[in-house]
C-alpha cells in the first residue's frame, strides 16, 4: 500500500515534468501534434479508399473496419502516452545516465517505462476516444456485457503492449539496442490498424496468438460485435497475464548483463 | 573523387558496426514490406482485381516499390538537424570538401548497401511466397523506370537537405521532419498505388514532388502509361529537382550566414 | 564506533568486446563471425574501507577505477568475487541499501536538463522519502555550503558547467548517504572551482562522517582529500596506503634543490648525480635515495652553497614511476 502511495506520487511528479517539458516549445508540439492527426486521417483514407471499391473485406462492414481501427489507435496512443520514456531509454544507456538511475531505491523499470509520459499523446486520445464513442453508438443493438467485455479486453491489450515495452528494453539494457526494436514492434502492431482476421493462415494464427497483437488489438473490437468465444476470452487474457510475468523476468535478467557506458 | 569513395566505404563500415542494430534494422525494414504485401495478399483473398488492378500487378507494385523506395528514401541526411545545431558543422567548414558532395557520397554509399540487401531480401521473400509477378518485357520501359528512379533519389535528396537546413534557424528539427515524414509516405505512394485514391486526391498527389519518389516510377516500370504522360512526368521531375536544388543552395547560404554570425 | 563499511574479496570484471578488421570486407566478415577478446577491468581485487574514511582511488585511464566505483554501487554484477557494502551485496539493490548510498560521476547527469534543479530535488525527495523536515533541513545546509541560493530556481541548461556539478552534488546528498561514490567530480572544472569541490568534499565528510571513495584524474583532488589512496592499473591494485608511505616506498630518489653563490659548470654538478634542471643560481640534482645525506655533504664542500634542501620528488612523478614498472 505505501509503495503503491509512494510510485503514484512519483509518476505524478514525473509526469508533471515531462508535460511542462514537452509543452515548452509550442511550435513543435503543434507541429507533432499535426503529423499525428495527419497519419491518422491518411490510413482512415485509404480505408475508405478500400472500401469504396470493394465494399466488405472478410465479412467486415466499414463501420466494423473502422471500429477496429480506431481500437487499434486508442492502444497504441495510450501505450504512448505512458510509455514515451522507452524511445528515449536508448539515450540514457548510451550516455550512462541510466546508472544514475539504477543507484536510486526506486524501480528502474518503472523510471525507464512509465517515467515520461507524453501530453501529446493525451492530447491525440481526445479525438480517437470521441470519433470511438461514436462510431460505437452507430451500431445499433449494444449490450452492456459486450461493451465491459471490450474495456476488458482493451486493457488485457494495454498489459500486453507493456509487456513488449519491458522487452525492449531488457534488449536496450543487454545490448544498448532499442530504436528498430521497438519500431519493428510498431510495425508487427500496425498490421492490426485492419483486424487481423483478413490475413491469410498461417500468418493469422500467428500475429494471433505467437506474436499477440490480435489478441491485443482486434479481439476486444470482435468482443464488441459478440464475435469472441468464451473460450476465445479467457485464452486472452491467460496470453495476457502470462506475457507479462514472463516479460518482467526477462527484465530482471537483463540487468545482470548491463555493462554500463565505460567511464 | 577518391575522398568521396572513401566516405562511401566509412558509410558502409559505420552501418556494420554494431552487428544486432545492422541485424534488426534489416528485419524492421523486411517487416515493414511484408506488412504491406500481407495487407494487399489479403484483400486479393476472394478478388481478382481491385481498381483496375490484378493480384500480379499490385504485388509487384509492393514489392518493387520496396527496393525502390529503399533507394530513393535512404538518406544519411537525417542528422543534418543536429549537425547544425550541435555546431559540429564547424568541422565541415573548416576542412576542403563539400557540404553537398559529401553528404550525396554518403547517401550513394547508403543507398547501395540498402538496395543490395533488399534486392537479396526480396528475391528470398519472393521464392518462399511465390507471389504472381509482373515481369516487363518491354526494355525501354525498364530503362525510363531506372532514369525516374534516379530523378526520384534527387528529388529527395534536396528535400531532405531543406529539412535538416532548418536547423540552422530553429532547434526543433525533429518536428518538421517528422511532419514532412507522414505526409510524404502517404503521397509517395509506397503502401498503395496513388490511383486508388479519389481523383480530386490523386490530382493533389501528383502536384508533390513525393509523387516522383516511388509512385511514378513503378508505373513507368508497369508499362501502364502513355508515352507522353511518361515524358511528361519526367520532365516535371527534373523540373522539380532543378527547383529544389536551386532553393536548397539558395538556404545553404542564408543558414551559414546565420551560423557564422551565431558563431555556434 | 569504527566499523568496516566496504569489503571487496578477490573482485573480478571482465568485459567481451569485439575487434574489427578495417575496410570493407572486414566489415562484412565481421557481421557474420565475430572474434571477441576478453578485457579483465578489474582483476582479482581485494580491499576493505571502514567507517569515515575518505580514500582516494588513483589511475590513468581504464584502469578499472570506474569499474570497481560501479560494482561497488550495485551498477555491474560481478565476473567473480565478493562485494559487500553496508553489509548488503550492491548488485541486489536493495531499496534499504540504496538509500544509504550515492554515486556521483563528473560525466553523468541526473538532472533534468529543461527544467530547474529544484525539481530533480524534489524528485529525489519522493524517491528517497525523505520526510519534509529533514528534506528542507539537508537542503539549506547543502544549499548554504555550496553557495548557490540564487540558482536554484535556473533552468539547468543554463548553467555553467561548475553551477552544474555542484547541483548535481546536491541532488546526489540530499538524502545524506552513509556511503559516497564520487567519479571524477573535478572533472572540466576551473582551479577555482575544483578547490571549491574539494573544500565542500572536505566539509561534507567531516560533518556527517560519511565514507567517502573518490576517483579523479587530478593528483591536487586526491593529495588535498584522502590521507589514503588505492593505486590501480590494469585492473589490478599496485598500492594501498598511507599516501605519505607511498613515497617512501616507491621513491627511489630524492631531490637536491641548491641555491649556489656563484657558478659552477654543469659537468661539475653531473659528478654528484642527475641533473635535472639548472638555471642559475639555481640547480636540481636527483641522487638515489640512500645516498642522499652523501651528496648533500659533498656539495656543501665542494661547492659555494647558498641554500640546500633535500626534498621528496613531486607525487605525481612517483605515481608515474608506479604505472610505468607495472607494465
Amino acid at each position: 500500500m505505501r509503495t503503491l502511495f509512494k510510485y503514484s506520487s512519483l509518476w505524478w511528479l514525473l509526469t508533471v515534468n515531462s508535460f511542462q517539458i514537452v509543452l515548452t516549445s509550442r511550435t513543435s508540439a503543434t507541429l507533432f501534434v499535426i503529423a499525428k492527426l495527419l497519419r491518422f486521417v491518411f490510413f482512415a483514407v485509404f480505408l475508405f479508399a478500400l472500401f469504396a471499391g470493394t465494399q466488405v473485406i472478410a465479412n467486415y462492414s466499414l463501420l466494423q473496419a473502422v471500429i477496429f481501427y480506431l481500437t487499434f489507435n486508442l492502444i497504441d496512443t495510450a501505450t504512448q502516452l505512458f510509455f514515451r520514456e522507452v524511445y528515449r531509454f536508448r539515450q540514457q544507456v548510451v550516455s550512462g545516465d541510466f546508472d544514475l538511475v539504477l543507484v536510486k531505491p526506486s524501480s528502474p523499470l518503472f523510471r525507464a517505462l512509465a517515467g515520461g509520459a507524453d501530453p501529446l499523446d493525451l492530447i491525440m486520445l481526445i479525438p480517437y476516444v470521441s470519433s470511438l464513442v461514436y462510431a460505437v453508438s452507430r451500431l445499433g443493438s449494444l449490450h452492456i456485457t459486450t461493451v465491459g467485455l471490450y474495456i476488458l479486453l482493451l486493457m488485457n491489450g494495454f498489459f500486453i503492449a507493456t509487456g513488449f515495452h519491458i522487452l525492449v528494453l531488457a534488449l536496450a539494457v543487454a545490448t544498448t539496442e532499442i530504436d528498430h526494436a521497438i519500431m519493428i514492434y510498431r510495425d508487427i502492431t500496425s498490421m492490426a490498424r485492419l483486424p487481423v482476421d483478413i490475413y491469410r493462415e498461417p500468418l493469422r494464427s500467428f500475429i494471433t496468438f505467437v506474436v499477440p497483437v490480435g489478441v491485443m488489438m482486434t479481439f476486444p473490437a470482435k468482443a464488441l460485435f459478440g464475435l469472441l468465444t468464451p473460450t476465445a476470452v479467457i485464452v486472452s487474457f491467460l496470453i495476457g497475464i502470462a506475457f507479462l510475468l514472463v516479460s518482467v523476468r526477462v527484465w530482471g535478467a537483463s540487468l545482470t548483463r548491463y555493462a554500463s557506458a565505460s567511464s | 573523387m577518391k575522398t568521396y569513395f572513401q566516405i562511401i566505404k566509412n558509410t558502409w563500415a559505420e552501418m556494420m558496426m554494431y552487428r544486432l542494430n545492422f541485424v534488426l534494422w534489416r528485419v524492421r525494414w523486411v517487416v515493414q514490406r511484408l506488412v504491406v504485401y500481407f495487407l494487399w495478399w489479403a484483400i486479393f483473398a476472394n478478388r481478382q482485381e481491385i481498381f483496375g488492378y490484378s493480384q500480379s500487378m499490385i504485388l509487384t507494385y509492393v514489392l518493387l516499390g520496396s527496393i525502390v523506395g529503399t533507394f530513393v528514401l535512404g538518406t544519411t541526411t537525417m542528422d543534418i538537424g543536429g549537425v547544425i545545431n550541435q555546431g559540429n558543422l564547424s568541422n565541415f567548414l573548416i576542412r576542403p570538401v563539400d557540404f553537398f558532395r559529401y553528404y550525396l557520397a554518403r547517401d550513394i554509399g547508403d543507398k547501395l548497401l540498402n538496395v543490395v540487401f533488399a534486392v537479396v531480401e526480396i528475391a528470398i521473400l519472393v521464392l518462399l511466397l511465390r507471389p504472381p509477378v509482373f515481369v516487363e518485357s518491354n526494355i525501354w520501359y525498364i530503362l525510363l523506370s531506372v532514369v525516374a528512379v534516379g530523378i526520384g533519389a534527387l528529388l529527395y535528396f534536396f528535400f531532405s537537405l531543406l529539412l535538416g537546413f532548418f536547423g540552422f534557424w530553429s532547434s526543433d528539427v525533429w518536428s518538421p521532419r517528422f511532419l514532412s515524414m507522414v505526409i510524404m509516405e502517404f503521397f509517395a505512394g509506397g503502401l498503395f498505388p496513388l490511383d486508388i485514391l479519389p481523383k480530386p486526391l490523386f490530382a493533389f498527389a501528383r502536384s508533390l514532388p513525393f509523387f516522383y519518389f516511388i509512385y511514378f516510377p513503378i508505373k513507368v516500370y508497369l508499362g501502364q502509361l502513355s508515352v507522353i504522360s511518361v515524358v511528361q512526368g519526367l520532365a516535371t521531375g527534373l523540373v522539380w529537382v532543378g527547383g529544389l536544388w536551386y532553393i536548397a543552395v539558395l538556404v545553404w547560404k542564408k543558414g551559414l550566414r546565420v551560423y557564422t554570425a551565431e558563431g555556434k | 564506533m569504527e566499523g568496516m563499511v566496504i569489503s571487496v574479496s578477490h573482485l573480478s570484471k571482465y568485459y567481451k568486446v569485439h575487434k574489427k578488421e578495417p575496410g570493407f570486407l572486414g566489415s562484412m566478415r565481421s557481421l557474420v563471425h565475430r572474434q571477441y577478446e576478453t578485457v579483465k577491468a578489474v582483476d582479482d581485487v581485494s580491499f576493505v574501507i571502514d567507517e569515515g574514511e575518505l580514500v582516494g582511488f588513483i589511475g590513468p585511464n581504464g584502469a578499472g577505477k570506474t569499474t570497481t566505483l560501479k560494482c561497488l554501487s550495485g551498477l555491474l554484477y560481478p565476473t567473480a568475487g565478493r562485494v559487500s557494502v553496508l553489509d548488503f551485496t550492491p548488485f541486489d539493490r536493495k531499496t534499504a541499501f540504496l538509500k544509504q548510498i550515492a554515486l556521483v560521476m563528473g560525466q553523468k547527469n541526473q538532472l533534468w536538463w529543461d527544467l530547474p534543479a529544484m525539481e530533480t530535488f524534489l524528485l529525489n525527495k519522493e524517491i528517497y522519502e525523505i520526510p519534509d523536515d529533514v528534506y528542507k533541513k539537508a537542503l539549506s545546509e547543502l544549499v548554504d555550503l555550496l553557495e548557490v541560493e540564487q540558482i536554484l530556481k535556473v533552468q539547468v541548461r543554463k548553467l555553467s558547467l561548475g553551477e552544474r556539478m555542484k547541483m548535481e552534488l546536491i541532488a546526489a546528498l540530499i538524502h545524506a548517504p552513509k556511503v559516497l561514490f564520487l567519479d571524477e567530480p573535478t572533472i572540466g572544472l576551473d582551479v577555482v572551482m575544483q578547490k571549491k569541490m574539494r573544500d565542500f568534499i572536505r566539509a561534507y565528510n567531516e560533518l556527517h562522517r560519511s565514507t567517502i571513495l573518490l576517483t579523479s584524474h587530478y593528483m591536487e583532488d586526491v593529495r588535498q582529500l584522502a590521507k589514503r589512496v588505492i593505486i590501480i592499473d590494469h585492473g589490478e591494485i599496485l598500492y594501498d596506503g598511507k599516501l605519505d608511505q607511498l613515497v617512501k616506498k616507491f621513491a627511489k630518489y630524492k631531490v637536491l634543490s641548491v641555491i649556489l653563490e656563484t657558478y659552477v659548470p654543469p659537468d661539475k654538478l653531473k659528478e654528484i648525480g642527475e641533473l635535472t634542471d639548472y638555471d642559475f643560481p639555481r640547480a636540481v640534482i636527483r641522487v638515489p635515495r640512500s645516498a642522499s645525506n652523501v651528496a648533500a655533504a659533498q656539495i656543501l664542500q665542494k661547492f659555494p652553497v647558498d641554500d640546500l634542501n633535500i626534498e621528496e620528488p613531486d607525487i605525481e612523478d612517483i605515481i608515474r614511476d608506479v604505472f610505468s614498472q607495472g607494465k
